[in-house]
């Protein structure tokens, strides 16, 4: 009884530091790589971020869903 | 003074040619009050991710300020009483962070 459940992927580890170091509500290609296809936000322990990118993260993907950039989570079921 | 992005979305049965002319006359408020318009970028017609007043496109355009708080406010409220503009967004911006997006 020792072996871990199969963690879903994690190593998505710190896409962030791939050279963006402020999170830009604009870019909304980056962002969507922090939404599920469902349109939520992806939680820390799948994108592996720090507590304050996600929080930049979550802001600015707040702040463009209301400029209909990115679509709200979907209704239903 | 405060740097402000200003983001708009404006009917999408607008021509695209006009916009820009058109935003100019708004921004003489932020000019007369002692601010400065740094950047005016039309991104043109781009999808809605979701219908806003029965819309499914819109003409994004995005502004870059240094302002007086007061003349953001009065710009947002012009903005906002114009039939053609969807939607507005004003945002703080650090001036220091504003380099990364070029």
């Amino acid at each position: 009884m020792r072996d871990r459940k199969p963690q879903p992927k994690r190593r998505q580890n710190l896409l962030t530091k791939e050279g963006v170091t402020v999170v830009d509500w604009k870019d909304v290609t980056l962002l969507r790589k922090f939404i599920s296809d469902r349109g939520k936000i992806r939680s820390r322990r799948v994108t592996g971020l720090t507590p304050q990118q996600q929080r930049q993260v979550a802001t600015a993907i707040k702040n463009a869903r209301e400029m209909a950039l990115l679509p709200y989570p979907s209704q239903g079921r | 003074m405060r740097h402000y992005e200003v983001m708009v979305i404006l009917d999408p049965s607008l021509d695209e040619r006009t916009i820009a002319p058109s935003l100019d006359t708004f921004l003489n408020v932020i000019r007369t009050t002692g601010g400065n318009v740094e950047k005016v970028e039309v991104w043109g017609k781009r999808r809605l991710s979701f219908e806003i007043n029965k819309n499914t496109e819109g003409i994004y355009a995005v502004l870059d300020l240094t302002s007086t708080p007061d003349a953001v406010k009065e710009l947002d409220r012009q903005l906002g009483l114009q039939e053609t503009v969807l939607r507005t967004k004003v945002l703080r911006r650090e001036p220091a962070k504003s380099a990364v997006k070029a």
